[in-house]
């Protein structure tokens, strides 16, 4: 039948298109219209549902630290994305509670999205709370003083950036923190 | 339809007994303009490649300034290798290609020498807007928006003067090269779209879908065709053998039309998007094989007896090794889709040493062979030196061999310390620091397969002034 394609550019054309086509509509048109948590934001309030909470959008700083976030291309070591890993649940999990596992509509207002591919240093979808702001100085000013073994390079120019380093603290704070996933409430600030 | 009738009217493929027509209507100014800037950004971005690597050894190398840091060099790097190397390279290959399979010249080299003008401004554009941190934010589609309705302009001009070329060709027949260069064009323009502007109109997880579409289809809808339009091309005309089957290069170009474009959200395997559109993934994943092995049983049922030809061929020798390592990515694509294995490898150091086989193993020695075969040809010259190009190849071999292959056993390791919580995250760093001191060893023999590669094609291009060599020149030693 694709034997005509051999001779007939236009008929190439049109079947390449085709078949290319129904995939391509499929995995990208057709999910979102059928998987509503895609688009519509994180709330609970019944704790028999796992945890309570609601994703509200970032505030005008907390949106200054995210830009600052990409600026920087810290997306390119750090994953936002607690998988359905028990490890992973583990491993993002703190002071001996597990976190819960990331879903669809914890991220409804991210853009661009920061899920990330590689994983050079720790996952940050739940660090939100989990060190104070004391903490990320040093730890901008230079990781390993922190880390020993580290290989994140120190970023002088955020942390010697009152504004800049508030903003990109700010943004930190507010990730994975849609659910409310502590016991105690027991946040840092 | 019979492969010897496919054959008669299939332009000068691969060994013909079609109508010879005259080399000289062939001007290749866009290809020769196209090669040579490729091959100065793949000298200029590997130096990055180097740093890059030098930063996993020694984190506060070069640290200090915004420019110079891990997160701003990485997408120039991929970027840079990308687009400004590697489809530049595939670009240029097409130029020279497709005319000589439609029996006509270029239908435009003006518009070829402003297509390769306006790519290279999009390239400088790319080094200023990455190193200044203007970063969309999404992997391969990191570019700033003007440059990327640049990046289209480009590629309609490009697509609209090779279809063109084939609106007007003499032989009837369409070699699958052709196939898989109209295919490069078509799909790129919709992949690319989808990665670089429909993105805009999503958020959150609709968006990642999108942009893993591009970024999986980048691979498998622009440098999988342009690729295997490659060596299509170039495997049959280097070893003077017919290909082995037309009936299996039909399977394998049609099955990758239909099959690739639905893998893309295997990116967020675990992940946070729908579990069923996980398992569709998969299940599309692992039917890429077909494509893959249609193709590369044919490559090596094409060399069937003629092996022998790699020892003084260096062409060949990449081209054979390039499908070497396409079989061997394309196994492992595969793979780390099923959940199981996915769970280990995935996010891991395992994963740069597969996307490094796919775009270098594969799919740049494929465009170095074809350059070492183009170059002395265009200029009407023999090539500066074969022992060199020779050491290029055991380099780049060698380089990449130690790059992939300890970082897939640096992944696999690193993902089992990662799936047992009682390791603590650092602990998986520091246990990391040999790999990464051998990814850097292998990042400098590459190089040095890099600047012999360069240097062989700008002193075989420097040299062919003022002695031109008659007819068909270096046919005899390739």
């Amino acid at each position: 039948m694709l034997q005509k394609a051999d001779y007939n550019a236009a008929f190439f054309v049109a079947a390449a298109l085709i078949l290319f086509f129904i995939g391509g509509l499929l995995t990208t048109v057709v999910p979102p219209l059928l998987d509503q948590s895609w688009t519509k934001p994180f709330e609970n309030s019944d704790p028999a549902n796992g945890p309570t909470g609601k994703l509200n959008p970032l505030n005008e700083q907390q949106l200054q630290g995210r830009a600052i976030y990409v600026r920087e291309g810290c997306w390119y070591c750090h994953t936002q994305q607690t998988r359905t890993l028990l490890a992973d649940t583990k491993r993002s999990g703190w002071r001996g509670v597990d976190a819960p596992v990331s879903t669809p509509d914890e991220f409804v207002y991210d853009n661009p999205h920061l899920f990330g591919t590689k994983r050079t240093g720790p996952d940050l979808s739940r660090v939100g709370g989990k060190y104070n702001e004391q903490w990320h100085m040093a730890h901008f000013r230079n990781p390993a003083d922190l880390v020993p073994g580290s290989i994140m390079p120190p970023f002088p120019w955020i942390a010697n950036d009152p504004k800049e380093f508030a903003a990109l603290v700010a943004y930190m704070q507010t990730l994975g923190r849609s659910k409310n996933w502590r016991p105690d409430n027991d946040y840092e600030k | 339809m019979e492969k010897e009738e496919i054959m008669q009217d299939a332009g000068e493929i691969p060994v013909s007994t079609a109508a010879v027509y005259s080399e000289s209507i062939h001007e290749d100014r866009t290809a020769k303009l196209f090669l040579i800037s490729s091959i100065v950004y793949f000298f200029i971005v590997g130096i990055i490649a180097l740093l890059i690597a030098a930063k996993f050894v020694f984190p506060t190398f070069l640290g200090t300034i915004p420019q110079l840091t891990y997160g701003r060099l990485r997408p120039l790097h991929v970027n840079g290798m990308l687009f400004g190397w590697l489809l530049a390279c595939d670009m240029a290959l097409m130029y020279y290609i497709v005319p000589r399979l439609c029996g006509v010249k270029l239908w435009s080299e003006k518009l070829g020498m402003a297509t390769a003008a306006l790519w290279n401004v999009i390239i400088l554009g790319a080094v200023v807007s990455l190193l200044m941190g203007w970063n969309q934010g999404w992997e391969y589609a990191e570019l700033p928006l003007p440059l990327d309705v640049a990046v289209v302009v480009a590629w309609v001009m490009f697509g609209a003067n090779l279809f063109l070329t084939i609106a007007n060709r003499k032989y009837k027949a369409m070699y699958v090269s052709l196939w898989y260069a109209m295919g490069t064009i078509l799909w790129t323009a919709f992949v690319y779209l989808t990665g670089n502007f429909a993105t805009l109109f999503a958020t959150g997880v609709n968006q990642a879908n999108l942009n893993w579409m591009y970024v999986h289809n980048a691979v498998g809808l622009i440098f999988t065709p342009v690729g295997l339009a490659i060596a299509y091309y170039f495997i049959p005309k280097t070893s003077n053998t017919p290909l082995y089957s037309h009936k299996l290069s039909m399977i394998g170009f049609w099955s990758l039309a239909f099959v690739y474009v639905w893998t893309g959200a295997h990116h967020m395997i675990h992940g946070p998007i729908s579990q069923w559109l996980q398992t569709i993934t998969i299940v599309f994943s692992v039917m890429l094989l077909i494509p893959v092995w249609a193709a590369v049983y044919n490559f090596f049922s094409t060399m069937k007896g003629q092996w022998h030809q790699l020892r003084d061929n260096v062409s060949l020798k990449f081209l054979m090794s390039g499908v070497v390592f396409y079989l061997l990515t394309c196994f492992q694509g595969p793979m780390h889709s099923l959940r199981a294995v996915n769970a280990i490898v995935s996010k891991t150091d395992w994963i740069p040493g597969h996307a490094h086989m796919a775009v270098l193993g594969a799919f740049s020695f494929f465009a170095i062979a074809g350059a070492y075969y183009m170059v002395p040809r265009v200029f009407k010259t023999e090539l500066y030196s074969n022992a060199l190009a020779n050491w290029s190849f055991w380099l780049f071999l060698i380089g990449g061999l130690g790059f992939f292959v300890t970082l897939w056993l640096g992944g696999f390791w690193q993902g089992w310390q990662w799936n047992n919580p009682a390791i603590p995250f650092i602990d998986t760093v520091i246990a990391l620091k040999p790999i990464w001191h051998t990814r850097l060893a292998s990042g400098f023999l590459m190089f040095g397969g890099i600047v012999a590669f360069a240097y062989n094609i700008l002193a075989t291009i420097v040299g062919s002034k003022g002695k031109e060599v008659n007819a068909e020149p270096a046919a005899a030693a390739a």
